[in-house]
């Protein structure tokens, strides 16, 4: 096998539990976003167009419908023979073996994927984010500073400061501290939990984590607090293009809207950094004869006899005559019927909305309805 | 043991010539907005198990092998079997009722010499339709039959399709063209391996012939049975066809045969971002595919992706394929449009529906 310069390892382990119904039977890097996309093809895709062929991706919860999703790689022209993607499940070993416990010590348990490849350079991502970013780019800024980790970085909003991981930098970009949550942030600079480490050191730092019994084997609240102490040289890589973390319900709605609009926040028509997936194969949407659609999305597979206004339209939903879907997704294969009427929700995969119910609320101040995968809701149930 | 191997016979151009089939043969001409018409040939045989596909090339391969590539699509990419790309003769044929020419499959004995399979399914590239062809080949294990050939009743008339004389099943003569109520031959049959390289041995003097029409004398010996197939199928020989058969599927009955959900038909993929409905944009009867943006008026037509509708612009009763863009206030009617094509701002691309307009591929 030759050595690789740089590795990645995909953090897709997380049961995204705030996302509720829609990860009942999928991990949340599974889940359906965007009409035809799955959370995992964005970092995936950013692997693909940073050149980084070897990726090891850690799973956990509910991984069959992931790990069918990932197959070869081939969907990411991630199908190398020498690297391409690695499916890197909890397993057991002679004294035993254990769910992963912590991002870090996911990673501790899998230090023999990064010594069987050799890299200088491991890059950790999480899965389960939405966002276009060039790897490479960060790597060269990581080996311009002689870093021994790099982290990236972008500006929040001020008032949401405390929600992150705070990062306080000198004007060489160098970190001088880092809080979990801070309540009086003095820097609006937040982690994005998409780290660049010496490979050496990586390995050095997680095998002495994970004897130590007072950490939590968090990157976040233990290796890199632990790395400044050190003395170590961190620095950041400041990203100000789209990003979101859709961990919530009202996350994931509000991050679908993004998408919708004349000129949206996240762009997935870029053709230079397209996001690739993988996506069954239908036909063309039908739009019938009294269908009307204004501001959506719309993907394959899709019939739309009725009105959808504002919405995203995945891979073979159904809109049938007179009904009308407003400020909704509807996942893969979701169906409203004929004068059903859908407001602010979202629609699970294969789930069914019966002819004429009325389901959700234009009130902005109630919860974005939501309908889990395969349920059927009928007249009298919403 | 893999008991079937497919073979498609691509060495086929129309031979009307129209500047849509110029740059490429039947098999890679556009189909629907996002397939091609070999996708169903290639699909309907992995569908049904086979795993090793020849396909028999015409000699303008460019867009077909673009398109197939190494069959990874249709899961062809394999260590053992999979897709063989098999040399076709010069210029092929584009004779009425040739699309089995004896010279191709001679030239690609070898390929059926190693075969282990007892069966082998022979298909053109012309012809759309999703059919389980294991139906076809329990019927011709259990009749008994040298060749099991898979029929339609021909509902119009159609010069280039092969239509044969039939008493009941028993297949008693072959001609050019059908008129309605024929027996249309929807150039796909299943014969015995061994058989059809002792077929091939007969027919070698006459190897610029069609099998079928090699045999005309044998069919008395040669136990030829039909398996008359009920679902949808179109003919692409010709623009007209062409144009109708897309239209067809705007129809969610013929949809639902076409594209049943369980047998897809696949095809090269693309990384397109779904489609973008803008506001103020209207699109009535009409399919629209991956990463078009739409801003104008769509009507009974079809796009093909990446296609884009500017403000003001309408499309209507059209084929309009990958990567167009209709400019502001430009106007489509009747027409096909090949691919790349900028139609300008105020513009008109206009033909009637009986003399279609057809706008040749523009360059990249």
């Amino acid at each position: 096998m030759s050595k690789k310069e740089c590795i990645a390892m995909l953090l897709a382990g997380g049961q995204g539990s705030r996302l509720g119904v829609l990860t009942k039977d999928v991990a949340k890097p599974a889940v359906s976003f965007g009409g035809k996309y799955r959370i995992i093809d964005f970092a995936l895709s950013n692997c693909a167009n940073s050149g980084i062929d070897t990726v090891g991706v850690l799973t956990q919860y509910r991984p069959y419908l992931l790990h069918s999703y990932l197959g070869t790689g081939g969907a990411w022209n991630l199908d190398e023979s020498d690297g391409g993607v690695s499916i890197l499940p909890p397993y057991a070993t002679q004294t035993g073996g254990a769910w992963y416990a912590g991002t870090a010590d996911a990673v501790t348990q899998n230090i023999g994927f990064i010594e069987q490849n050799d890299p200088e350079y491991v890059l950790i991502l999480s899965g389960d984010q939405l966002y276009s970013m060039d790897y490479q780019a960060m790597l060269e800024n990581h080996k311009r500073h002689e870093a021994d980790l790099t982290v990236a970085v972008m500006p929040v909003p001020w008032e949401e400061a405390s929600r992150f991981g705070i990062i306080t930098q000198d004007e060489d970009e160098r970190i001088v501290k880092f809080t979990e949550k801070p309540n009086k942030p003095d820097s609006n600079l937040a982690s994005m939990g998409i780290y660049i480490f010496n490979a050496k050191l990586l390995v050095d730092t997680l095998n002495a984590d994970a004897v130590d019994n007072t950490s939590e084997h968090d990157f976040g609240n233990d290796i890199i607090p632990k790395l400044l102490a050190d003395g170590k040289r961190l620095y950041t890589y400041e990203y100000n293009g789209f990003w979101r973390d859709v961990g919530t319900i009202s996350s994931y709605h509000e991050t679908s809207m993004d998408l919708l609009g004349a000129n949206p926040d996240f762009d997935l028509f870029d053709v230079k950094a397209p996001i690739m997936s993988n996506a069954s194969t239908r036909p063309p949407a039908y739009v019938g004869a009294n269908g009307s659609i204004d501001d959506c999305l719309v993907g394959n597979g899709c019939r739309i006899y009725g009105k959808a206004v504002h919405s995203i339209l995945s891979t073979d939903s159904f809109v049938g005559e007179r009904a009308i879907v407003e400020d909704s997704v509807l996942l893969p294969g979701a169906s409203v019927k004929a004068g059903a009427h859908v407001v602010r929700a979202i629609l699970g995969e294969n789930s069914i909305v019966e002819e004429d119910v009325v389901l959700g609320s234009v009130d902005q101040t109630r919860d974005t309805a939501v309908i889990g995968n395969d349920v059927v809701v009928g007249k009298g149930e919403e | 043991m893999e008991k079937l191997t497919g073979l498609i016979t691509a060495n086929y151009s129309t031979k009307y010539p129209s500047v849509l089939s110029e740059s490429r043969p039947v098999a890679s001409m556009p189909y629907l907005g996002r397939y091609r018409v070999i996708d169903f040939a290639l699909s309907n045989m992995v569908n049904c198990g086979i795993r090793t596909v020849g396909l028999i090339m015409p000699y303008n391969y460019r867009s077909l092998i673009d398109h197939v590539g190494s069959g990874r699509d249709w899961d062809l990419n394999r260590k053992k079997g999979g897709l063989f790309i098999l040399p076709g003769s010069a210029f092929g044929t584009s004779r009425t009722g040739s699309r089995f020419l004896l010279r191709d499959l001679e030239h690609n004995k070898v390929f059926l010499e190693r075969s282990k399979s007892d069966l082998v399914v022979i298909s053109s590239a012309s012809f759309v339709y999703n059919m389980d062809y294991s139906e076809v080949v329990d019927a011709h294990r259990k009749s008994g039959a040298d060749v099991t050939v898979i029929t339609k009743t021909a509902t119009k008339k159609d010069v280039d399709v092969t239509g044969f004389n039939v008493d009941g099943t028993r297949v008693k003569g072959v001609k050019h063209g059908v008129v309605f109520g024929d027996t249309a031959f929807i150039d796909c049959f299943v014969v015995g391996r061994e058989f059809l390289l002792q077929m091939l041995e007969w027919y070698k003097a006459t190897d610029y012939l069609d099998l079928f029409e090699a045999m005309a004398g044998d069919y008395g010996r040669v136990n030829v049975q039909s398996y008359d197939y009920k679902g949808y199928v179109a003919a692409i020989f010709n623009k007209d066809a062409y144009f109708e058969s897309n239209m067809d599927l705007l129809d969610p009955q013929t949809t639902e045969e076409l594209f049943p959900k369980g047998r897809t038909i696949r095809t090269k993929a693309h990384d397109n971002a779904p489609a973008k409905f803008e506001t103020g944009s209207r699109v009535t009867n009409s399919r629209v595919s991956g990463s078009c943006r739409i801003y104008g008026s769509v009507s009974n037509s079809i796009l093909g992706r990446s296609v884009i509708v500017e403000s003001g612009a309408t499309v209507n009763n059209s084929i309009v394929m990958q990567s167009c863009v209709i400019k502001a206030g430009a106007r489509v009617e009747n027409a096909i449009v090949d691919r790349n094509n900028v139609v300008p701002a105020g513009t008109e691309l206009r033909g009637t529906p009986d003399a279609l307009l057809i706008k040749e591929k523009a360059a990249e």
